[in-house]
């Protein structure tokens, strides 16, 4: 369900775009080094941007030059390992493995596998992040738990399980230093109900197929994922509120390293993403090191 | 003291026309009106402050120096000029107590308190849609928010308070969207237009803001 939120790339600067990219390689490498192979397997876009989020007011980062995987025979320059990296590392093996828990509870018969073995797979790492942010770790599992409940009971509200999810990613701005908690606490809760409500919306065909619980099939009464053009209005608008209620909530936030960066995937990428989302074109980024546009791609 | 030049982003030596823009562009960021109804309010208050203060030391220090200063300017964005939320004593005053007291609660952003009134109240008339749809509003959840006032709208259609509520969370409201740098807007429309009826409905929806 990761991986929505990421920055228009044909709009970035040139040394924007490279410094974006070390960023995601510099997150790749501290899931690398804190949490092996698995950490490196549920690196997503998301976790980057928050990352950036956490910098702060904070100068410039470090850079240095990595060999990876996929770029084993050139050095890539990468951010080398900083507070913000680590804990956006921890914060995503937290937020994955409890979600592979929770896929593990849903699901029935052979489809438990593929669930029981992510969780497998992401538990040592999971127990040695969990040590290192009790914080988070408990809040992830009470929000989870809650949306299992909304879930369970079936709810008809499209924003209250969404808030539970809203919550859940607004809780990682207690990194944050005071004055800019609150604002940074306020953009994660709307980017978070933005993920919930795009995923939901994703993920409408495959629920309605294996009649698994989507908000947005209870909330308007959905049978089919060919959504009635009144409920799509609908739901463009909360996302569109959202997305306001974010870029204001950004504006509170202390000018940083990274501000033009995040600028940009609030104001453009995410209202993109919200557009590509609903009109179906969007696509996931997968887990590619991001490559910069070429002429003639930047979706006109 | 922070710096006034830090403070409106501009170095020592910028120009008065510059120290002006970079002040307007500011101000219009943190301006009142776009944070109507925003929990956060009070932030951007206090950056108001500090925009309105460098620029007040900026323009006089440099009148002292002999520089003509655009002073003056000021006066149409002070800080504590902006009232949010519902005001109780404005023209729309509940008859019912508990609702006044619910609006006073959403008014001071104390939405806890606001939900549990509302939750145990016994009716469940028109007004009480109304303010469970105010709570949600400033909640940020939009779509139960415009329920409710539906709702409430549907109970009670002669209602002024309630139709503009509807039509504020109805409308296509986007002051920020497409206001970065990039494309031209994939929706079309007009930004400025959508912007300034979005806030004469936000507004309006204050009741008590003259």
């Amino acid at each position: 369900m990761f991986g929505y939120v990421r920055p228009a790339a044909e709009e970035l600067k040139v040394r924007e775009f490279e410094r974006f990219r070390a960023c995601y390689c510099g997150l790749c490498h501290e899931l690398g080094r804190l949490y092996g192979l698995p950490g490196r397997s549920i690196l997503n876009y998301d976790f980057v941007f928050l990352a950036m989020l956490l910098w702060g007011g904070e100068g410039e980062c470090g850079y240095c030059m990595r060999r990876c995987a996929p770029g084993l025979f050139r050095k890539k320059c990468v951010c080398s390992t900083a507070r913000p990296l680590t804990v956006a590392a921890g914060y995503s093996v937290i937020l994955a493995y409890w979600k592979a828990r929770d896929d593990l509870a849903d699901s029935r018969g052979l489809k438990k596998l593929p669930a029981m073995a992510a969780a497998l797979w992401l538990r040592r790492g999971y127990r040695r992040a969990a040590a290192a942010h009790p914080g988070f770790d408990a809040d992830v599992h009470d929000r989870l738990a809650a949306l299992a409940a909304l879930e369970a009971e079936g709810t008809e509200s499209l924003d209250r399980p969404a808030d539970q999810f809203a919550r859940l990613l607004a809780s990682a701005a207690s990194e944050a230093d005071e004055p800019s908690r609150r604002a940074l606490g306020q953009l994660l809760y709307h980017v978070g109900r933005i993920i919930y409500i795009a995923d939901a919306w994703s993920d409408l065909a495959d629920d309605l197929k294996s009649g698994s619980f989507n908000p947005l099939a209870r909330r308007f009464g959905l049978t089919s994922a060919q959504v009635p053009a009144e409920a799509k209005e609908r739901v463009w608008q909360t996302l569109n509120s959202s997305v306001n209620l974010a870029c204001a909530a950004f504006e509170l936030l202390d000018d940083g390293y990274w501000s033009s960066v995040t600028k940009n995937i609030v104001y453009l990428g995410v209202p993109r993403m919200i557009d590509e989302v609903l009109a179906g074109t969007y696509r996931a980024p997968g887990r590619r090191i991001p490559t910069r546009p070429q002429l003639g791609q930047n979706g006109e | 003291m922070t710096d006034p030049y830090k403070v409106l982003g501009i170095s020592q030596n910028a120009s008065d026309e510059e120290v002006k823009r970079a002040y307007r562009e500011l101000a219009k960021k943190y301006h009142p009106d776009n944070y109507v109804d925003n929990p956060l309010a009070d932030l951007a208050q206090e950056k108001m402050k500090e925009i309105n203060e460098a620029y007040d030391s900026i323009t006089r220090a440099r009148k002292n120096g002999g520089y003509a200063g655009g002073s003056g300017y000021n006066a149409g964005y002070s800080a504590g000029g902006g009232s949010s939320g519902y005001s109780g004593g404005g023209s729309y005053q509940s008859a019912n107590s508990t609702y006044a007291q619910v609006r006073q609660a959403i008014n001071a952003g104390n939405l806890q308190y606001a939900e549990q009134l509302l939750d145990s109240s016994p009716t469940r008339d028109a007004e009480w849609n109304f303010l469970m749809g105010s709570l949600y509003y400033r909640k940020g959840w939009l779509d139960d928010a415009r329920s409710f006032f539906q709702r409430a709208v549907n109970m009670d259609p002669s209602n002024g308070e309630y139709r503009q509520a509807l039509s504020m969370v109805s409308g296509n409201n986007s002051p920020y969207r497409q206001t970065g740098y990039g494309p031209p807007a994939a929706q079309g429309g007009c930004d400025m237009c959508d912007m300034c009826t979005a806030m004469m409905c936000a507004n309006m929806m204050c009741g008590g803001c003259r």
